[in-house]
């Protein structure tokens, strides 16, 4: 594992062409990052959680393409298939299924200023990390070559490095299973 | 130095089984079903006859052995270790202990055997025998183990079976009380033991604190340290062996079933004390001063006892002052340096003073539980074999001739006029005349003259074979005993003294065949004049007799127990009474209710924190971590 | 430029506590939880992208995995509420009160 900070590379070919690539770059960068935050703002707004999944649905999405711009090919691939299309269904689901009526949704009339009052709570975290993050060493955009963040390279990495906490997660998994069913399973008790 | 033997804990182990299993089945059925008495009978009775006979093997080994190195051990494992102290679950057989062990068990076994019968038919049957059999592997402890500390267990084993056993009828508060009088007397001695044993191991103690590393280093102990030792170690001999000043609870003990007494009187529990002594022989034959308060106590107290026991209307409170009596003798004996003559003693009393008991339980089982001789009479008719064992009881216990207790009492009156103690003697003769006085006045009341109680006396019958058998045996016992150790004056060669020799440090003083001729004259003239009397008195029968003057205050014991009362417990009483009632309320409860208050108060000011939604909790989680942002921000420019 | 994903990161997660301990409705609650771990993914890669080494989309997979078990248990507990209670709302459950 390498160790910080990192090797600084620069761009092997000066081109006019990669610079007007990393120009389109940031701008899909920003793209993302706003429309990110946009559907984070509105999950956090929205009083109904349909409207909630659907605006956090926009920041998953948005996050896949960060994933993307990063050259990590599995894990966009992953947060599309795995987070805005399993997880993210489920959830929609278990709402739909539930057949909410604004009846049962939580009066919210402090809303918000709950929100302004955590928003003050959490600034100093906030800016806490930003500071951090500002002390750390800037390092210039390369591109990576084609195989990083690769599906064979993540695979080979994650069956022989990574092989134990594999295990274990799989474990998890299964013990989340069982869970779910027992719990979700349980007849007879209501009523 | 000394062989390893692994039985010799199996001795005490029969027993204490024997007491588990018992304890388990009674406690399994006592509710449900009714196990036969026969079963709780067989069980009993195995466990100490299989110690008799594992006693006897130990006792064929010593004798295989040659005369000096006669010492069998065996340790278990290692109990604890703590600095210097190193305490091995260790047994130790040699001569002395093998002899306590031969008559424990013997007699032990033969009383269990009695118990089946005389005990038949009561309810806690099963209960009995699992303590009695208890009783007996605590005493086994006791005699076997190879240190104080081993013994200490033993010896608190028979505290806690006395205290069970003696209020074993506890439907009866009486009998509770007389209970709890035994253990908390004998809980003043054992003070004194745990004293005498810690003072013992700061002196020697950290070269090993078993009996033989004790005896090889007692020459370091300095006087002082040696006398206190030997005191208190005495405090704890008197508690357990009924002495002044802590004899009070031992007639008390009457309050248990019959073989109890005979248990506690014959085989076990009050002869640990003489055992005690006799077992630190090494210590006591260094201090003199020690063995002089032994035995002038000893032989005070036998005087007191028997003259209480002149004036006692209960057949088992005259049989239990004769054994403070003759304990007395006991310790006269090992206080004058004849530590032999005092575990023949032990020896010979254990035989007729286990039959006199069982005896006077035959009594009154035939009698439906009537104790007081004022209301027997004339009975040698009916039951010729309980009159006739009883009646060479009493004779070896007032010192006839032929019999054991002659030859034992004897050898202690003889040590104390040879070692020049003409006092001790003296009061030694007085008191085996009175010994034989109040003997045969019980035997005359109870067995001669006129019925006086007509109606007890047509139901009265001779008591079943079960236990008449341990009776005749027991009179065997009480007959040819004696002659184990025969005074080389009679023809003998005194085959206990010699076997006991190598456990015991005693020098025999070499006198003139006069002083012996003296001692054994004065005896035998002091018994005739008290059985004399105690005919022309009570032979042809008597009625019951008022008492006045000295008798009166004679026939309720000095008032010991009333002084006792007056100036130990009711002032304890009072003071624990007074803090209860005044300084508890008052003082200490202030700051304890103070503190809890305070706490409460703190409790339900933070309770406010308490909302019960997880989303506040949260809340509570994000400011500690917002708070802390704040710090660690100060500190990262 | 790994500032602007990490500073992004950062925004994300102060909206996902925001969001936890603001509202009240279980299923926004839960989903701002997933938005925190989306927060930490973001950084995982993003380290991983400047670090040139792929450990940190090993992690990302790990904490996806956990979500999903998350998520799989958390709707359980859901249901079962709903079923009890026949409400969202967090603030119905206060057992928990001194």
């Amino acid at each position: 594992m390498n160790c910080w900070p990192p090797k600084v590379h620069l761009p092997k070919k000066s081109t006019k062409k990669g610079a007007l690539d990393i120009m389109f770059a940031d701008g899909l960068f920003l793209t993302f990052a706003v429309l990110a935050v946009i559907g984070a703002v509105g999950l956090v707004l929205f009083r109904h959680p349909m409207n909630g999944a659907m605006s956090f649905v926009i920041t998953l999405i948005s996050l896949a393409g960060l994933y993307a711009l990063l050259s990590a090919k599995l894990i966009f691939a992953l947060q599309l298939i795995v987070y805005a299309g399993a997880i993210m269904s489920l959830i929609i689901f278990i709402i739909m299924f539930l057949n909410i009526q604004p009846d049962d949704l939580p009066k919210e009339e402090t809303k918000l200023l709950y929100i302004l009052g955590s928003i003050i709570v959490v600034l100093p975290i906030g800016l806490f990390l930003v500071k951090i993050v500002k002390s750390l060493p800037i390092t210039s955009v390369e591109f990576m070559d084609n195989n990083f963040g690769g599906v064979k390279e993540v695979g080979l990495l994650l069956f022989k490095d990574w092989l134990v906490p594999f295990e274990i997660v799989s474990i998890l998994l299964l013990v989340s299973l069982i869970g779910a069913v027992i719990l979700a399973g349980k007849r007879g008790t209501s009523k | 130095m000394e062989q390893s033997v692994n039985y010799l804990g199996l001795i005490p182990l029969f027993p204490l089984l024997g007491a588990v299993l018992i304890g388990l089945v009674h406690v399994f059925t006592c509710k449900k079903i009714k196990v036969p008495e026969m079963v709780y009978g067989i069980l009993a009775c195995v466990g100490p006859v299989l110690s008799f006979i594992m006693a006897l093997k130990v006792f064929v080994a010593l004798k295989a052995l040659p005369a000096e190195s006669r010492f069998l051990g065996h340790k278990v494992f290692t109990w604890f270790s703590v600095g210097d102290l190193h305490i091995d679950m260790g047994f130790l057989a040699d001569p002395l202990s093998c002899l306590m062990l031969l008559f424990v068990t013997l007699i032990g076994s033969l009383i269990h055997i009695y118990s089946i019968g005389y005990m038949g038919g009561d309810k806690n049957y099963g209960k009995f025998f699992s303590y009695m059999n208890l009783f007996l592997g605590s005493m086994l402890i006791l005699v076997l183990g190879d240190s104080p500390v081993v013994m200490f267990v033993g010896w608190e084993g028979v505290g806690l079976c006395s205290y069970l056993l003696i209020s074993f009828y506890s439907e009866d508060k009486q009998n509770v009380l007389a209970g709890n009088k035994a253990f908390i007397v004998n809980r003043i001695g054992d003070l004194g033991f745990v004293l005498g044993m810690s003072f013992l191991f700061w002196g020697i103690g950290s070269q090993g604190f078993d009996y033989i590393s004790l005896k090889a280093n007692v020459h370091h102990l300095s006087p002082a340290i040696a006398l206190t030792v030997g005191l208190l170690l005495f405090v704890g001999a008197t508690g357990k062996s009924a002495q002044i000043p802590l004899y009070v609870w031992l007639p008390d003990a009457m309050a248990g079933p019959t073989p109890v007494s005979a248990l506690i009187h014959a085989a076990t529990m009050v002869t640990a004390g003489v055992y005690m002594v006799a077992r630190f022989s090494f210590l006591y034959a260094h201090v003199e001063l020690a063995g002089s308060i032994i035995a002038w106590t000893g032989i005070l107290t036998a005087l007191l006892a028997a003259i209480f026991g002149m004036f006692q209307d209960d057949i088992k409170k005259v049989l239990a002052y004769s054994t403070v009596s003759q304990l007395g003798y006991m310790f006269a004996g090992v206080g004058v340096a004849a530590y032999s003559a005092g575990i023949f003693h032990v020896f010979t009393h254990a035989f007729f003073k286990a039959l006199l008991f069982l005896g006077a339980g035959s009594v009154i089982y035939a009698l439906h539980h009537e104790q007081n001789i004022w209301k027997m009479g004339g009975l040698k008719s009916k039951m010729p074999k309980t009159y006739i064992t009883m009646v060479i009881g009493a004779l070896a216990l007032a010192g006839c001739p032929p019999f054991s207790g002659f030859f034992s009492k004897d050898e202690i009156l003889y040590s104390a006029l040879a070692s020049g103690h003409f006092g001790i003697w003296m009061v030694g003769v007085l008191v085996a005349g009175m010994t034989a006085y109040y003997t045969f006045r019980m035997i005359f009341v109870v067995f001669h003259g006129e019925p006086r109680d007509q109606k007890a006396f047509d139901h009265a019958h001779e008591s079943p074979g079960v236990m008449t058998v341990p009776l005749i045996i027991l009179a065997v016992g009480a007959l040819f005993a004696g002659f184990l150790n025969l005074p080389a004056i009679f023809g003998g060669d005194q085959i206990v003294s010699h076997w006991l020799a190598p456990s015991l440090t005693e020098h025999h003083p070499h006198t003139s065949i006069f002083v012996e001729i003296l001692a054994i004259g004065a005896s035998v003239v002091a018994f005739v004049i008290g059985i004399k009397i105690a005919y022309t008195k009570f032979g042809q029968g008597a009625s019951e007799p008022a008492f006045s003057g000295f008798t009166k205050f004679a026939y309720n014991k000095f008032y010991v127990d009333e002084v006792y009362n007056a100036i130990i417990v009711q002032p304890y009483k009072a003071i624990g009474s007074s803090i209860w009632k005044v300084l508890e309320p008052n003082v200490t409860d202030g700051p304890v209710k103070a503190a809890s208050k305070l706490y409460m108060a703190i409790g339900t000011a933070f309770k406010v924190f308490q909302v019960g939604y997880v989303r506040v909790y949260a809340i509570y989680m994000i400011v500690g971590l917002s708070i802390m942002s704040l710090f660690l921000s100060q500190s990262l420019n | 430029m790994i500032h602007n994903y990490l500073l992004l990161s950062i925004i994300l997660f102060c909206l996902g506590i925001v969001g936890v301990i603001s509202r009240r409705n279980v299923f926004t609650v839960f989903m701002s939880i997933e938005l925190m771990l989306n927060a930490a993914n973001l950084a995982f890669v993003a380290f991983s992208r400047f670090h040139e080494n792929m450990d940190g989309h090993v992690l990302a997979m790990m904490v996806m995995a956990v979500a999903a078990a998350e998520a799989a248990l958390a709707l359980a507990v859901v249901i079962l509420l709903h079923k009890h209670k026949s409400k969202l709302d967090t603030n119905v459950f206060s057992l928990l009160k001194g």
